[in-house]
């Protein structure tokens, strides 16, 4: 009786040490960078495209910032979701407060792999599933704009998560399904203007993570790649942007181009919901992302 | 018929005509389609500043009237028992944030205001004063009409 009280003992130990072994965070290391001299001036297309700001500009008497104020980069927007409350943290320059004192390769894992300095998991409400996507020379070149942006003073509390989701070693498992580099929309041959599209789409720009449905476990469903998707804040839904959308697929990729330039539809109604600042952050990119945008749009699978 | 029925009959439709002028005069119902008017006028001008349409000042003359008239008969359109019902779009952040309402408002009657003393007759006349327009549309929408789309 003895021996197999061991050997259920053991055996527990060992799946606990499995589990904690398939849940470690996994890193790249410093050596793994590319050969890239970071360029901040192209590190600001990359900010824009990401729409940094959204989430991570201070609030302006709890209201969002808009034009300058998009980059004092303090944080404390709070996202209220099923799983409890998200905190926005701060990612300004500030020393202490903020990501100031991070290398290189500290800012691209937090990007890329969802892993922050100390070794920690980042939950995914910062979307870092989208941003491995980016190539490494983008999140290089953004770190080199965001190091010349305010530091801002402040520490925001830490995420509110209801258990089992307060248990962030867990989504180390979770990254291992939905976290990796390869693009969702993969096609033998591709036009470079599309290419640049789809590194804005599924990447920086993180459309999909909005527009796209998730499955039970809280990641995207790639057969589903931007079909539409209940509001994640709210009633109604988040509109399908594949070619079967209701609205979007009569739109020319000029109607498109010209909405994220402007914020109207082509019956000259106006961009709503949180739309608004996704579409603000688009129209500081240059016309010809727009346009690599509207085309890789015109070109993934139609979804109902 | 008796007198009865025919009295009955005048009150029934007595009372359809006043069910109808009731729903004629609702606020949710007349600022709907004031909006809806707004919507046509606004696309040939904003066909224009899209390079879709060839400038025409007349059109966009009579677009800017159109804004006028409904610019100015919009902030009566909101009273406090018109808050919902009717799918209304209206957002609460109108009767909430009523001074910030009115305020997103005048700026669109300011803009159109402007664009109509304005006089433009060439598109690059008419896109400065013809831009704040369509500004002070989406600045509106986005804090006091509610999205929720499809």
């Amino acid at each position: 009786m003895a021996r197999i009280g061991r050997i259920v003992v053991a055996f527990l130990v060992l799946g606990l040490l499995a589990a904690w072994w398939i849940t470690r965070p996994q890193v790249v290391a410093a050596d793994e960078l590319p050969d890239h001299d970071p360029d901040p001036i192209a590190g600001e297309r990359v900010f824009w495209a990401g729409g940094c700001a959204s989430c991570h500009a201070s609030l302006v008497d709890g209201k969002r910032a808009r034009d300058g104020q998009k980059l004092l980069l303090g944080g404390g927007l709070e996202i209220d979701t099923p799983y409890g409350v998200f905190r926005v943290p701060n990612i300004s320059s500030h020393a202490d407060d903020g990501i100031g004192r991070w290398s290189m390769i500290d800012f691209t894992n937090a990007m890329q792999r969802g892993v922050s300095p100390s070794g920690r998991h980042y939950y995914p409400s910062f979307p870092y599933t989208s941003y491995a996507k980016m190539p490494t020379e983008d999140v290089m070149d953004l770190k080199a704009y965001l190091d010349t942006l305010p530091a801002v003073e402040g520490r925001n509390a830490g995420h509110a998560l209801d258990f089992p989701w307060s248990l962030r070693r867990g989504i180390g498992a979770w990254k291992r399904r939905y976290l990796n580099a390869a693009a969702v929309i993969v096609v033998d041959s591709i036009d470079p203007m599309i290419e640049r599209g789809r590194n804005l789409v599924e990447g920086a720009g993180h459309c999909g993570e909005c527009h796209t449905p998730r499955d039970m476990f809280g990641g995207l469903q790639p057969a589903r790649w931007l079909a539409g998707a209940p509001n994640p804040e709210g009633e109604g839904r988040v509109p399908n942007i594949t070619p079967a959308g209701d609205n979007i697929a009569a739109w020319s990729v000029g109607d498109i181009s010209y909405y994220l330039e402007s914020g109207f539809t082509p019956e000259f109604d106006t961009v709503g919901g949180s739309m608004v600042a996704v579409q603000e952050n688009m129209a500081m990119l240059p016309p010809a992302d727009r346009e690599a945008i509207a085309a890789y749009l015109k070109s993934v699978p139609a979804r109902e | 018929m008796s007198y009865a029925k025919i009295r009955l009959s005048l009150v029934a439709v007595t009372l359809a005509y006043a069910s109808l002028a009731i729903a004629g005069d609702d606020p949710r119902h007349v600022r709907h389609e004031l909006m809806e008017s707004v919507g046509k006028a606004a696309k040939p001008v904003g066909n224009m500043l899209k390079g879709e349409r060839d400038f025409d000042a007349e059109v966009l003359m009579s677009s800017l009237r159109t804004f006028e008239d409904a610019a100015g008969r919009f902030g009566d359109l909101f009273p406090d028992d018109s808050r919902t019902g009717e799918d209304t779009e209206a957002a609460p952040a109108i009767w909430e944030d009523r001074a910030g309402f009115e305020e997103a408002l005048a700026r669109w009657q300011t803009a159109v205001a402007d664009a109509i003393a304005a006089q433009p007759d060439t598109l690059d006349a008419a896109r400065p004063v013809a831009e704040p327009v369509f500004q002070a549309c989406k600045a509106c929408h986005e804090s006091y009409r509610i999205d929720d789309e499809d």
